[in-house]
């Protein structure tokens, strides 16, 4: 059973997602006033405002918010698995691979391979060739991470070469989606999402307890009673499952999955994996970035993975630079 | 060379095998640049210009295209590998890496920066881009003064790799304010030394000339400090001072560079690896070696970067970025950090 502290942190953190999609709903280059939002969505506006909130605005909105819940899931997972909190799919260049393969399947002559399932394969491979190179069972912290920036760094020079190989305008056009932003979404990969997140969430609700036991050392878990082998194949393959169908619609927007479990592990009770509070906070984050992005310097619309770095990387550095007796790797 | 290494006759007939086969090698990569393109002209063609003959179009693209490239390569490779060198010696952090660390990018933003206030890349003096890469050494400088993180190099990279990428954020975001700066910038800051002019040349020259007399006045005692802070101090050396003219050496390196050539990564990483390999662990031989590994390096990755997307090419930074994360990788995947 949930406890209190964990009920009060996620009804806020909720309150706070609703109150930011409300706001993105109303904010932009037409001034939608709130009460004219809920009316627009309940259906019963002048056509004008429900076009610009029902058509314009709530399908990004609402990629945002399943994209943003799936990265910070999938980033609270793996550092869970890692034991480490530094440990996130963008770090170790999971996003990165993605994109290169969704770029692939973009700019690919007359492919029509869906972008989820190549940036499905493109996760999948990625996180294969770390924990290859980590050494298998690895816990060994530092190599997965540096292995992690290796692959990344080949997986953005492999998106480098695909946009090098194509017409200008088509470049151009992929531009925006590989630095992460909401602009280049599909409806097809937003649903192919939403289905994914939700069973990826079941899921991880029925091995929750297996999961809280791997916070403790490998012994006490088995101890406990958790099949480690069998819990760390799954939960990685869910945290990759999450991330290439998140990277698909809104490109590698970073850091939501780091900052989204480290707020939801400051505020949850200890001792638990804060997964329903992370993907929480990792929408709102995104609804919020993406909403700054569009509305800063309105008409120019800043994607919101410029905008995730600009604000996430300080706090990163500040994680990073800060002394401390804890080893973070 | 005895001015720099006055260790026993010995130690440095070592040394000199390597590097004539460096020097060797780097002949043969020049040639290979001067006579591969991605044009129509053929090698054949090309060999005629350099053995004084050969049409008017070979001879405009070996002598006005080709050679200011090469040159360009050379200096270029010489500034970042000589930089990659120094600074792993002074962190003594074998994946210390002007790209890594953030050099590079404080750099690169510097110049962005300088673009979208209208100066262009041709009239652009690569004083900017040496500002911007002493701030993107701060980094480093306030990462070697934080308690631990000498100890522990994976924080120092991955520290590294998050300013690189706020420092990216924030130069896409200049891209986009400004349409004509972002046609300028997104050119540049793939990183590449094809069709830059010889001039730009001579307005880095005096700062590498700098940079190599400060890597003369600190050779010995970095070779000093590598026994130890304490070794160094009792040997009449002053660590500080000396940590401050080698972030001086590495900033004018890298920053005349990255005007010539736009940000590289990795190549501050490969060249000491390969240069560390043969000359073993003293950092004045290693330097040595760097000077014809580091252009050798480039020039190998230029001609690559021509010849296999022919008639196209691929922009130097995606093949530099190609052929160094496997070292990294290496490097990691290597039982235990190599400690320097």
């Amino acid at each position: 059973m949930p406890d209190k502290r964990t009920t009060l942190a996620n009804s806020s953190l909720l309150v706070l997602l609703l109150l930011a999609v409300i706001t993105s709903l109303s904010m932009g280059t037409v001034q939608v006033p709130p009460p004219d939002v809920l009316q627009a969505l309940m259906g019963n506006a002048d056509p004008m405002t429900a076009f610009v909130v029902n058509e314009l605005r709530l399908s990004r909105v609402v990629a945002g918010l399943l994209s943003g819940a799936a990265l910070a899931m999938a980033g609270c997972l793996m550092q869970t698995l890692a034991r480490n909190r530094l440990a996130t799919p963008g770090i170790i260049g999971i996003d990165n691979a993605a994109t290169a393969f969704a770029v692939a399947s973009v700019v690919g002559v007359g492919l029509s391979l869906a972008p989820s399932a190549m940036a499905l394969a493109g996760a999948a491979c990625a996180t294969a060739i770390a924990f290859g190179l980590a050494g298998a069972n690895g816990t060994r912290g530092y190599r997965f991470i540096v292995a992690g920036i290796g692959i990344g760094a080949i997986a953005g020079a492999v998106t480098q070469v695909l946009l090098s190989r194509v017409a200008i305008d088509a470049a151009n056009a992929a531009y925006p989606w590989t630095v992460g932003s909401l602009n280049a979404r599909s409806g097809n990969s937003v649903l192919v999402l939403a289905i994914g997140l939700a069973a990826g969430y079941a899921i991880l609700m029925l091995i929750s307890r297996a999961l809280n036991t791997l916070q403790f050392s490998d012994a006490v878990a088995i101890a406990l009673g958790t099949r480690l082998k069998a819990t760390r194949i799954l939960g990685l393959a869910l945290s990759v499952l999450l991330t290439g169908l998140a990277v698909s619609v809104c490109g590698p927007v970073g850091l939501i999955a780091l900052l989204a479990p480290e707020l939801a592990r400051t505020i949850c009770r200890p001792g638990k994996v804060p997964l329903t509070a992370s993907a929480l906070a990792g929408a709102t984050f995104m609804v919020v970035a993406d909403l700054l992005g569009r509305t800063l310097f309105s008409p120019l619309e800043i994607p919101v993975g410029i905008i995730t770095a600009i604000v996430g990387s300080p706090y990163l550095l500040w994680i990073l630079l800060k002394p401390s007796r804890r080893s973070l790797t | 060379m005895n001015a720099l290494s006055p260790t026993s006759a010995v130690a440095s007939r070592a040394l000199s095998l390597p590097l004539i086969a460096a020097g060797l090698l780097l002949f043969l990569i020049i040639i290979a640049s001067l006579l591969y393109g991605a044009g129509p002209i053929s090698a054949s063609e090309a060999f005629m210009v350099l053995a004084g003959s050969g049409s008017e179009e070979a001879r405009f693209v070996v002598s006005e295209l080709r050679l200011p490239r090469t040159i360009i390569g050379l200096v270029t490779g010489l500034a970042l590998g000589l930089a990659g060198a120094l600074l792993q010696s002074m962190t003594r952090n074998p994946l210390a890496e002007p790209g890594l660390l953030g050099v590079s990018a404080g750099s690169g933003f510097a110049v962005a920066l300088a673009i979208l206030f209208g100066a262009s890349t041709a009239t652009l003096t690569s004083f900017v881009a040496q500002l911007g890469a002493l701030a993107g050494c701060a980094l480093v400088i306030a990462a070697t003064r934080v308690q631990g993180l000498g100890n522990d190099p994976v924080r120092l990279i991955l520290a590294g790799a998050t300013l690189t990428g706020l420092l990216l954020a924030l130069t896409s975001m200049l891209m986009l304010m400004d349409q004509r700066a972002a046609d300028e910038i997104r050119f540049w800051i793939t990183g590449s030394i094809a069709g830059k002019p010889l001039s730009m040349l001579q307005a880095t020259l005096p700062s590498i000339l700098a940079a190599l007399i400060l890597i003369v006045i600190v050779a010995r005692p970095l070779a000093a400090m590598a026994l130890g802070e304490k070794a160094a101090v009792g040997l009449g050396h002053h660590p500080g001072r000396i940590r401050f003219l080698i972030v001086l050496a590495v900033a004018l390196l890298v920053g005349s560079a990255t005007a010539l050539a736009g940000p590289l990564i990795f190549v501050g990483l490969v060249v000491p690896f390969i240069a560390r390999a043969f000359a073993g662990p003293d950092i004045r031989k290693t330097l040595w070696l760097c000077v014809p590994v580091g252009p050798a390096v480039i020039l190998a990755a230029d001609v690559v970067s021509r010849l296999i997307a022919a008639p196209a090419e691929l922009p130097l930074g995606v093949v530099t970025a190609l052929i160094g994360a496997p070292v990294l990788l290496a490097i990691v995947r290597a039982g235990r950090m190599p400690s320097l």
